[in-house]
């Protein structure tokens, strides 16, 4: 059609969605990890609380990022209703809010039986009344008999959260930023990534068991092999959009034109903390604070990617 | 069956944007913020050097056969009728812009509590807005039930938009289209829109 097309990014969803994809995606995956390394390497009280509690809270407060900005707060009655995943089931939306439901009830219900266990929560006024509950004492006698099925509910439940925010941009066909399979992947592994990269800020800060060394190793290792992937994904999605649609090609300038996506994701949020995680790994640091570093990296570089990501895809309007 | 369709020919439009206001009075549409158009006639210098010529370039939803709008949506506001019109059920759509951010042609504005309150003010005792959601043309179908056309094409004074059923071999729409004269948008990301437009001046002769 003889017309001239016009470029324009959206300015629908920023950085309040940027927030909810990467809590979303951050609190699914740390529950999912947690809860297999306390089945699988080592039982972890301490790991299940917080890893489970920080979660939890995390996928609240992405949630509500999103509930905040709805238009008609009454209408989401309509997908808190499991029956949205049948009934709407193209929808991604209604599938991750179900997972996210359901991975906040999995995360409180593993952890159950370990708070009952520990003591401070049993001089908490409300959470002792609360706890001390028959149906909450039933409960995790239950949860306790069935808890590798709890776990695994959950861990299948966080894989769908992380695929989940990647899919969710993959639906949307105008912008071939976001419209390629190369986004569900690359969401789903830095969601791992960051979690790693969580868990290790927690076991070097809150809790210093010296029995959790081997479980900060194989983090460690883990965490570089996702950050390689990564890496590996986005040069050929680089490629991608290199050789793509006049839309790609726009997302691509935006994207590697702006400092904060070429020095602050890709620069200190990916390949730093590569770096200093393959020394850690190879010869190993003297001090904590390399690993703790590269893991606050991978943490703000999980949000800056979904940062950038939301405001380069570019729609190519013809008019 | 019927299977509606809007037919716009960019040689005629003279860009009055009588479509504009006629579209915003019969549905009531957010005036006051003029980002909040169901239908917008854009003003465009097309080609290079002395060969630019000034086009205007009306644009609405576009009633897409595949609409990914429909398929995003996780309240199910957005459905599809038998004559092809797509509409946002107001009551059920909780405003999440999904919709919004999977339309390829920017034909979705969210229409705010604040919008309303403004609306009762501006429209009146006979304000019909129930809720706040997105927005977007309907084809006027409350029109379309009692026979009329939409009121862009009611109003038009250069002829320029048509509209009418694809599925009748004797419709001037369905033939226009059926030539391959009026073209749709982007059909390469697979909406199948049912707006199109003529852009070549020798067609209607
Ligand atoms: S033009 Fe956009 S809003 Fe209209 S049916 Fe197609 S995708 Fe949906
Ligand atoms: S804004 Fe409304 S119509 Fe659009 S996807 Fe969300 S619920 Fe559906």
């Amino acid at each position: 059609m003889d017309v001239n097309m016009t470029y324009a990014t959206q300015e629908m969803w920023t950085w309040w969605l940027a927030i909810y994809l990467y809590f979303g995606g951050l609190g699914a995956a740390t529950l999912a990890v947690t809860f297999l390394t306390d089945m699988y390497l080592k039982p972890n009280r301490a790991l299940v609380i917080w890893g489970a509690g920080a979660g939890v809270v995390l996928l609240a407060l992405g949630s509500l990022m999103l509930f905040g900005h709805l238009l008609d707060k009454t209408a989401v009655l309509t997908v808190l209703n499991p029956m949205a995943m049948l009934n709407q089931s193209s929808a991604w939306i209604a599938w991750g809010t179900q997972f996210i439901i359901w991975m906040m009830v999995w995360g409180v219900l593993y952890a159950l039986p370990y708070v009952r266990e520990t003591e401070f929560p049993h001089r908490v006024p409300g959470i002792r009344d609360l706890i001390d509950k028959p149906f909450v004492i039933g409960t995790s006698k239950l949860v306790q008999r069935f808890h590798r099925s709890v776990g695994w509910l959950a861990v299948i439940n966080g894989v769908g959260v992380a695929v989940y925010t990647g899919l969710l941009l993959q639906s949307f066909p105008a912008v071939a930023l976001w419209h390629n399979p190369a986004v569900p992947l690359l969401f789903t592994v830095s969601a791992f990534s960051t979690a790693m990269a969580f868990l290790l800020v927690l076991m070097y800060t809150l809790l210093h068991d010296q029995a959790d060394e081997h479980v900060r190793v194989l983090y460690e290792r883990i965490d570089l092999v996702l950050i390689a992937a990564e890496l590996v994904i986005l040069f050929s999605l680089y490629q991608y959009l290199k050789n793509g649609s006049e839309s790609a090609v726009r997302s691509l300038e935006l994207l590697w034109n702006d400092y904060g996506w070429l020095i602050g994701f890709i620069g200190f949020g990916l390949i730093l903390p590569f770096l200093l995680e393959l020394k850690g790994v190879m010869r190993g640091w003297g001090s904590r604070v390399p690993i703790l570093t590269a893991a606050v990296l991978v943490l703000a570089g999980g949000y800056l990617l979904r940062h950038y990501f939301m405001y380069a895809g570019v729609y190519a309007y013809p008019w | 069956m019927t299977h509606y369709a809007m037919v716009i020919d960019l040689n005629t439009c003279v860009g009055c944007n009588a479509c504009m206001a006629a579209c915003a009075m019969e549905n009531q549409t957010p005036v006051w913020d003029k980002n909040k158009w169901r239908t917008y006639v854009h003003d465009k210098e097309i080609g290079l050097g002395s060969d630019v010529q000034r086009r205007f370039f009306p644009r609405l939803c576009n009633h897409c056969d595949n609409p990914p709008c429909m398929t995003v949506c996780p309240t199910g506001a957005t459905r599809k009728k038998a004559n092809g019109i797509v509409f946002v059920d107001q009551d059920l759509c909780m405003g999440c812009g999904a919709c919004a951010m999977a339309c390829p042609y920017h034909a979705r504005v969210p229409v705010t509590r604040r919008d309303m309150r403004e609306g009762r003010e501006f429209y009146g005792s006979d304000y019909r807005r129930t809720s706040p959601s997105m927005d977007k043309c309907s084809f006027c179908d409350h029109l379309v039930e009692q026979g009329r056309k939409p009121a862009c094409v009611e109003t038009c004074v250069g002829y320029s938009r048509m509209f009418g059923d694809l599925d009748d071999p004797n419709d001037p729409v369905a033939q226009m289209v059926a030539s391959g004269a009026a073209r749709a948008l982007m059909p390469h990301i697979g909406t199948r829109p049912n707006v199109y437009y003529i852009d070549d001046i020798r067609w209607r002769g």
